[in-house]
C-alpha cells in the first residue's frame, strides 16, 4: 500500500473547489480522478478501484445520497462527503446510507487532509486490529475486557464498554446517533437519542480528563459522535 | 276610518271607492233581477240571490264592501221585494225574522269570505317575500365583493319592505364604515351601540331608523341600517321576522367573504414564504461555494511547496483568516434571515448542556487557542430540551465575542446553575466590558458594544448577539448582558427546565467490570 499512491475519486461539480482539493491531495501524493456529475462519478468509482471517494452532496444530475447507496451495494471503500448544505438531516442521511465522514463547506486544506488521512489509515487499521490498544493515556485490553489509565482500572458498565468498543472500531469515522444505538443496543432498540447522550456523558466522565472539553469522544452536533485516538 | 285612509293614501282611495261603488251597483243589479223574478219565484229564493251577491262581493271586493252589501241587500229586499212594495213597512211580522236572519247570514258569510280572501292575500304576499328572500340568498351566495352584498340587500329591502338601507362594516380603526355610497342618514354612535351590545336590534323611533346587528358564527360582522321611507314612517312590526332573516343572510355573506379573504391571504403568505426560503437556500449555496474556494485556495497557498517567504506566508495567513471570518459572518447573517423568516425548524431534543459546550469549543478551535476556557457545571445539572445545532451557534457566538473583546491568555468562564424553573447559563470574560448604556441595545441587529473608533479595530457585524437572542427566545428563554464587578462582561441566558424524560438510573450502576 505504501508504495502505491492512494487513488481518490473526487465527485464535485464546482470546478474551482475541485481544483484546490485536487491540488491539495496531489501534494499529499494521491492520484486524483475527477467527476463533475453523479453519472460520471459512478463510472469513475467503479473503474478506478479507488481507495477513497470524495463526494459533493449537491450534484446537478442526481442525489448524492442515492449515489452513496449505490456504491455501498458492492463496495466498502471509504466515502467522505463534502456538504454545502447546512441541514444536519442531509448529513445524517448520507452517513446512515453508508458514508464514513463529512466535511461542511467551507473547509480548510488542513481539515480536509486530516480527514482523508484518517480514512486511508482506517483501511490498514481494520486489517490488523490488536487485542491491545492505546488511546492517549488509556489502555484497552479487549481480551480481558479491561480499560486502565496509567495502570489504574476504570470501572465501565457493560453498556459503556460496548459503546467504547463500537466507537474505537469506527475510529476516524462519524457514527450517527441511530448507528450507535443500533450497534450498542441491537437492531431492535427502542431507546431514544437522550439515552445514548447520557451514556456518552458517563463514559466521558470516566475516560476524558475534562469531560466538557473531550479529546477522544467528540460531538458532531446534531449528527452523532466521532472517536479520535 | 275609511276617510282617514282616503285622505292619507291617494292610491287606495280610488280602489276602495271603486269597491264600494261596485258593491252598490251589484246590489242594485240583484234587486233588478229579483223584482223581475218576483212573479215566478218565492221570496225565500229571492233571499238566496241576495245572499249570493253579498258572498261574492265579500270574496272579491273586500270586507267593507261586504258589510255595505249586507245592509244594502236587506234594505233593497225590504223595499222592492217584500209587500207592500216600494215601502220599508212590512205587512207580515214574520218578515222581520227573515230580515234579521238574512242580515246575520249575509254578515257572517261575508266576514268569513273576507277572512278567506285576506288570508289568501297574506299567503300570496308571504310567498312573494319568501320567493324574494330565496332569490336574495341565492344572489348573496354568488357575491365576490362586499359592495355586491350591499347592493343586493338594498335592492331587496327597497322592493319588499320599501326601505332604504346601508351596510356598515367595522374598519381597522375601530369604527363602522359604509360599504357603498348611500342615501341613509344614520347616527354612527347608535350603529356602534348595536354593534357592541350584540342586541337583536336597536330601534330609533324619531328618525324611523332601524339598526340591525349582523351576527356571524364567530363574531359580529357589522350593522345593517334601515330607514323607513316617507310613505310608512312607522316601522311595521310584522316585518321583524323577515328583517332578522335578512340580517342573518347578510351576516353569512359577509362572513363568507371574510374567510375567502383570509384563505387568499394565507395562500399568498405560503407562496411568499416558499419564495423566501428558496431565495435563502439559493443564496446560502451561492455564498458558500465561493467562500469554500476562497478558504481552500488561501489554505493551499499557506501550505504550498516550496514554502513561501515569511511575508508571503503572512499574506496567505491573513487571507485565510479573513475568509474564515467572512464565512462565519455569512453563516450568522443567513441564520438571522432564516430565524426572522420563521424558516428554522427547531429540532428540540433532551440532552446534557456539557455536550454542546464541548462541541462549540472544539468547533472554534483556533480562534480560542490564545484563551483559556473554563467550564464549571454542577454535577447534577439536569438534561435540557434544546436544538443542539442552534445552541452550538449561541455558544460559538458568545465564546467568539468573549475571545475578541478580551486580552490574549485571558480566561473565559462558562457556568450554569438552576434558578427557579430555569437553568441560567453564563459566559464571562475579563475583557473591556460593555458600555453601561448599551447593555440592552447590543442584542439588536447591527448594534455593537463599543464606540466606532474602537470597534473598527475589532471586526464584527453586530449580528452575533442578535442571533443568540433570537435562538434563546425561540427556546422560551431570555438573554441579558452585564458587566462584572471584577471587570469584563458576562452574557447570561436562561433555558426552561421542563420535565426531562425518565431514565433508568440503575442501568448506569449495573455490573461493573
Amino acid at each position: 500500500m505504501s508504495t502505491l499512491a492512494p487513488i481518490i475519486v473526487l465527485i464535485e461539480d464546482e470546478a474551482q473547489i475541485s481544483r484546490f482539493v485536487r491540488a491539495a491531495l496531489e501534494d499529499e501524493g494521491c492520484q486524483v480522478y475527477e467527476a463533475a456529475t453523479a453519472a460520471r462519478g459512478l463510472i469513475e468509482g467503479s473503474t478506478r478501484k479507488p481507495d477513497l471517494i470524495l463526494l459533493d452532496l449537491g450534484l446537478p444530475d442526481g442525489d448524492g445520497i442515492a449515489l452513496v447507496k449505490d456504491f455501498r451495494t458492492w463496495s466498502s471503500f471509504p466515502i467522505l462527503i463534502l456538504s454545502a448544505r447546512s441541514s444536519e438531516q442531509d448529513k445524517i442521511a448520507a452517513l446512515d446510507a453508508g458514508a464514513d465522514d463529512y466535511l461542511t463547506k467551507p473547509f480548510g486544506v488542513g481539515e480536509l487532509l486530516a480527514r482523508v488521512r484518517a480514512l486511508l489509515r482506517r483501511r490498514t487499521q481494520i486489517a490488523d486490529m490488536e487485542p491491545l490498544a492505546t488511546i492517549g493515556d488509556l489502555q484497552l485490553d479487549f481480551s480481558r475486557r479491561s480499560v486502565t489509565r496509567a495502570g489504574v482500572a476504570l470501572h465501565l458498565t457493560p453498556i459503556e464498554y460496548r459503546l467504547l468498543c463500537v466507537l474505537y472500531a469506527s475510529v476516524g469515522r462519524v457514527l450517527t446517533h441511530h448507528q450507535l444505538l443500533r450497534e450498542v443496543w441491537g437492531p431492535g432498540h427502542s431507546e431514544s437519542n437522550h439515552y445514548l447522550r447520557i451514556f456518552v456523558g458517563h463514559l466521558r466522565r470516566k475516560i476524558e480528563i475534562d469531560p466538557a472539553q473531550p479529546k477522544h469522544i467528540l460531538t458532531e452536533t446534531g449528527v452523532g459522535y466521532r472517536f479520535q485516538i | 276610518m275609511a276617510w282617514v285612509t282616503i285622505s292619507t293614501m291617494p292610491f287606495h282611495l280610488s280602489k276602495t271607492a271603486v269597491n264600494y261603488i261596485s258593491s252598490i251597483v251589484i246590489c242594485i243589479l240583484t234587486t233588478l233581477v229579483s223584482t223581475s223574478l218576483l212573479l215566478f219565484v218565492d221570496l225565500a229564493n229571492i233571499v238566496m240571490l241576495f245572499l249570493l251577491a253579498v258572498f261574492l262581493i265579500s270574496v272579491y271586493l273586500g270586507r267593507g264592501a261586504g258589510i255595505l252589501a249586507a245592509f244594502l241587500s236587506v234594505a233593497l229586499f225590504d223595499f222592492f221585494c217584500v209587500p207592500p212594495h216600494f215601502s220599508f213597512a212590512v205587512s207580515d211580522v214574520q218578515y222581520l225574522l227573515t230580515f234579521a236572519v238574512m242580515l246575520a247570514v249575509a254578515l257572517i258569510t261575508g266576514q268569513l269570505a273576507a277572512n278567506l280572501r285576506d288570508q289568501a292575500e297574506l299567503a300570496k304576499q308571504r310567498e312573494q317575500r319568501t320567493q324574494a328572500l330565496y332569490e336574495m340568498a341565492r344572489a348573496l351566495s354568488g357575491t365576490l365583493k362586499l359592495s355586491q352584498v350591499s347592493e343586493i340587500t338594498a335592492e331587496f329591502l327597497r322592493k319588499i319592505v320599501g326601505m332604504e338601507s346601508v351596510l356598515l362594516l367595522p374598519s381597522d380603526e375601530k369604527e363602522l364604515v359604509p360599504v357603498t355610497v348611500h342615501k341613509v342618514w344614520y347616527e354612527p354612535h347608535m350603529a356602534w351601540t348595536a354593534y357592541e351590545d350584540k342586541q337583536q336590534h336597536v330601534l330609533s323611533e324619531p328618525d324611523g331608523l332601524y339598526y340591525l346587528p349582523l351576527k356571524g358564527s364567530t363574531r359580529m360582522r357589522g350593522v345593517l341600517v334601515l330607514s323607513a321611507s316617507q310613505n310608512s314612517p312607522v316601522f311595521p312590526s310584522e316585518n321583524n321576522e323577515l328583517l332578522l332573516t335578512v340580517a342573518s343572510l347578510v351576516a353569512i355573506a359577509v362572513e363568507r367573504l371574510h374567510y375567502v379573504d383570509v384563505a387568499k391571504q394565507g395562500e399568498m403568505q405560503i407562496a411568499t414564504e416558499r419564495l423566501r426560503s428558496s431565495i435563502l437556500s439559493g443564496l446560502s449555496h451561492d455564498l458558500r461555494t465561493p467562500l469554500t474556494v476562497l478558504v481552500g485556495m488561501a489554505d493551499s497557498l499557506a501550505v504550498s511547496k516550496p514554502p513561501l517567504s515569511s511575508k508571503q506566508q503572512e499574506v496567505a495567513q491573513t487571507l485565510r483568516d479573513q475568509s474564515n471570518h467572512l464565512s462565519g459572518m455569512v453563516a450568522n447573517l443567513l441564520d438571522m434571515a432564516r430565524l426572522h423568516a420563521g424558516e428554522v425548524n427547531i429540532h428540540k431534543e433532551w440532552q446534557p448542556l456539557e455536550e454542546v459546550i464541548g462541541a462549540s469549543i472544539q468547533l472554534l478551535g483556533q480562534s480560542l487557542e490564545h484563551h483559556v476556557v473554563k467550564v464549571t457545571l454542577p454535577d447534577d445539572l439536569p438534561m435540557l430540551e434544546f436544538d443542539a445545532v442552534l445552541m452550538e451557534r449561541v455558544f460559538c457566538n458568545l465564546l467568539e465575542n468573549a475571545a475578541k473583546y478580551s486580552a490574549d491568555q485571558g480566561a473565559i468562564e462558562i457556568s450554569a446553575c438552576v434558578q427557579g424553573g430555569f437553568v441560567k447559563v453564563s459566559v464571562s470574560d475579563h475583557g473591556c466590558g460593555i458600555p453601561p448604556d448599551k447593555l440592552e441595545a447590543i442584542f439588536g441587529m447591527f448594534v455593537r458594544g463599543h464606540a466606532v473608533e474602537e470597534a473598527n479595530k475589532i471586526s464584527g457585524t453586530g449580528i452575533g448577539l442578535a442571533v443568540c437572542k433570537a435562538i434563546i427566545e425561540a427556546h422560551q428563554g431570555s438573554i441579558k448582558a452585564e458587566n462584572l464587578a471584577s471587570g469584563g462582561a458576562s452574557i447570561s441566558f436562561t433555558l426552561p427546565l421542563g420535565e426531562p424524560p425518565l431514565f433508568n438510573e440503575a442501568l448506569l450502576e449495573s455490573e461493573l467490570i
